[in-house]
């Protein structure tokens, strides 16, 4: 057994709702996996599962080799939890956050005090480290509640959509921590519904709605299940019928899809067909003023996977 | 253990930081008795403090029985009274222009008329500054008169029975040596009743800690709200460890607050409550049971307003039931509600420490408050958690 993190059939129903539905997926050691589904698609129900906060109707949960629940208490020294809302004291400092978690979590004496410092000084809070945390910025509060998450250098780190509300500048900061942290080879488990970090962070991916796991692997792996091509749609002006018709007939040309001055075409390899295209649709008589090239991402994934987008 | 302390000092520091506990505690509690001691009669012991009097008196010189009725009166320990002797119109002219408090007439031939069976009437002119002191050397002058009396009707009967003179002043002496007029005794009006400071420092101590309490165990709703009981509960902690480090909390909090009100209270007002020991005993008890009834109403409620709304009536209602402000009297069922209420244990057990009992005699009380905060327990693990289903 080399994973940190083992899910096997793991399910939870509110009532009729079935929140989770047989949600099974490994983390290897210094690996990142991204749950990535949008809102209500059950990733915060599946992570309160994994941390031990409520128990699962059905599935287990193994962490480090041992089984995880609401009062394993063995399994959850190897847990780092980052919950989605801030899991802060307004009234204590900084400083006093992490040291309070940081000994129920085990650590005390100089290791505390070394580790603490550690901490702050990677959260870019050393300096406002005495300062109650009601005082903190929205930015500065979200990277404490990171930064206790990793407190006690977990085996598995487990953030929920950490990014939630946060400035631009912060977020780039907490990216920057969580590929720091699994360089020194941590695994975490990141949930999110930016496809953009996913594709950043994420060396696989699972993408999750309405409870179960749609598809998992790199985002590669992901992206070939859209089959891999690249969308081009042409803007302008002339005859936009003759031009399609036209252009259905280009090598490499897969679909094409008219809408009075645009045309929407679905391609193999859009860059290299891209010359031919445009020049295609000049000899047709309709005049190009704008060419746009989508390449295939997890939005695309998702969408082909579930009909809807990843934001609805 | 140790996990449990560092979630007790993590709390209690939170509540030193956020100085409410202190207002809700020890201030408001420390106000409202200052307030409604000013109110019904200010600061101070629960002696009523009954002032000198000056008696005018008029009495024969040569009758021995009227100077015995003016000799108990300026004898008597209960009031400090200053006797002058002057003519009766004298005394009651000294009563009338405020120059003596009373006027005291014996009449003429008071002795002569008792030996003969007669009723003689003594005449007491109250001035215009009687009042308690006047009234207690009434009721004086009245049972010394009636003693007289009824020693002179006994003497009276046994010389009617031929009986010899040694005997009939043996007889004599025997009906006027009854009880005497008046005795002051120091004590408590019943086993049962503290005085009125007395009350007020128990009663005050009593409801407001149902609000102290409440910063330990509703603090887990606080918890729930910032988030960080998620956090908690994905730490390594023991089975029951954040329950009970909650609880404990507020027992701290309680036991202090109370204790503080209680020493406070007693110096500011005078008031002895007795034995420590079974203060202490009655204060472990009556917050013991408060806090186990946070237990039910932090699993009936979703969030911490909704707590302290149920916190605040709850406190309100066993407070006024239990006598904090004012003694509640019932019948029947009523009174047995009454007579389960913590609060009204609680100053029924210190009505007794400070009338002298001991751990055993404050046994019922204690009991009543333990076998509440037992049923509380058992209550808050049956009915369902609303709060965890938010």
């Amino acid at each position: 057994m080399t994973e940190v993190l083992t899910v096997q059939g793991l399910a939870k129903r509110y009532g009729d709702l079935a929140a989770v539905d047989g949600v099974s997926f490994t983390i290897a050691p210094g690996e990142t996996f991204g749950l990535l589904g949008p809102n209500g698609a059950g990733k915060t129900t599946t992570i309160s599962m994994i941390a031990g906060l409520i128990a699962a109707d059905a599935g287990t949960v193994t962490v480090a080799g041992k089984g995880m629940g609401p009062s394993e208490t063995a399994a959850k020294r190897h847990l780092g939890l980052v919950p989605q809302e801030l899991a802060i004291y307004p009234d204590l400092t900084g400083r006093e956050n992490l040291s309070f978690f940081g000994r129920l979590q085990g650590l005390n004496g100089r290791d505390l005090s070394r580790r603490t410092q550690e901490v702050l000084e990677l959260i870019g809070l050393a300096d406002r480290a005495g300062d109650l945390t009601k005082n903190y910025s929205g930015g500065m509060k979200r990277r404490l509640n990171i930064g206790i998450g990793l407190l006690h250098r977990p085996t598995l780190l487990i953030l929920d959509e950490p990014t939630v509300g946060v400035d631009p500048q912060s977020r780039n900061s907490i990216l920057e921590a969580v590929e720091a942290l699994s360089s020194e080879g941590m695994a975490v488990l990141y949930t999110t519904h930016y496809m953009e970090e996913a594709e950043r962070l994420c060396d696989r991916i699972a993408i999750i709605d309405e409870g179960s796991i749609q598809a998992e692997g790199t985002r590669d792996e992901l992206i070939k299940l859209t089959g891999g091509v690249d969308r081009i749609n042409l803007h302008g002006s002339g005859n936009s019928v003759a031009a399609a018709a036209a252009l259905r007939l280009v090598p490499g040309v897969q679909h094409v899809d008219g809408d009075g001055s645009a045309l929407s075409l679905t391609v193999q390899d859009g860059p290299s067909v891209l010359a031919g295209i445009v020049t295609g649709a000049g000899n047709a008589g309709m005049s190009v003023t704008s060419v746009e090239i989508t390449r295939p991402d997890l939005e695309s994934v998702f969408l082909h996977l579930t009909g809807k987008a990843l934001r609805d | 253990m140790r996990q449990l302390w560092i979630m007790i000092l993590k709390d209690l520091r939170q509540r030193v930081r956020d100085r409410s506990v202190f207002v809700f505690s020890l201030v408001v509690p420390l106000a409202l008795m200052g307030v409604l001691s000013l109110v019904t009669g200010g600061f101070g012991s629960d002696d009523p403090g009954l002032e000198p009097v000056t008696v005018a008196a008029s009495a024969a010189n040569d009758d021995q029985l009227a100077i015995t009725v003016l000799d108990t009166v300026e004898s008597q320990e209960v009031v400090d009274v200053t006797l002058n002797r002057m003519s009766a119109d004298d005394a009651r002219a000294a009563a009338g222009s405020g120059a003596a408090d009373m006027a005291l007439i014996v009449p003429e031939d008071f002795g002569g008329s008792l030996r003969s069976g007669s009723s003689p009437t003594v005449q007491v002119v109250q001035g215009d500054g009687a009042g308690l002191e006047t009234d207690v050397l009434i009721s004086v002058v009245v049972g010394v008169v009636d003693q007289l009396h009824a020693a002179s009707v006994a003497a009276a009967a046994a010389g009617s029975a031929g009986l010899p003179p040694d005997t009939i002043a043996a007889i004599g002496n025997q009906a006027a040596a009854g009880a005497p007029a008046l005795i002051l005794k120091e004590g408590q009006a019943s086993d049962e009743q503290l005085s009125f400071h007395g009350t007020l420092v128990a009663g005050q101590a009593g409801l407001f800690l149902m609000f102290t309490v409440g910063f330990g165990v509703l603090g887990l709703l606080a918890e729930r709200e910032e988030g960080t009981l998620a956090r908690l509960k994905s730490m390594p902690l023991g089975h029951g460890t954040i329950m009970a480090s909650k609880a404990a909390v507020g027992f701290i909090l309680g036991v202090a607050a109370t204790g503080v009100l209680l020493v406070t209270g007693s110096l500011l007002f005078g008031v002895d409550f007795g034995s420590p020991l079974v203060v202490g005993a009655l204060t472990l008890s009556v917050v013991a049971a408060a806090t186990s009834l946070t237990f039910i109403v932090a699993r009936m409620v979703r969030t911490a307003e909704q707590a302290n709304v149920a916190q605040s009536i709850l406190a309100m209602v066993l407070g006024i039931a239990g006598g904090a402000f004012f003694p509640i009297q019932g019948s029947g069922f009523a009174q047995t509600l009454l007579d389960i209420n913590p609060v009204g244990a609680f100053i029924r057990g210190l009505g007794i420490s400070a009338g002298g009992g001991g751990l055993a005699e404050v046994g019922a009380p204690i009991t009543v408050m333990l076998v509440f905060a037992g049923i509380c327990l058992v209550i808050a693990r049956i009915i369902p958690d609303r709060g965890a289903r938010a």
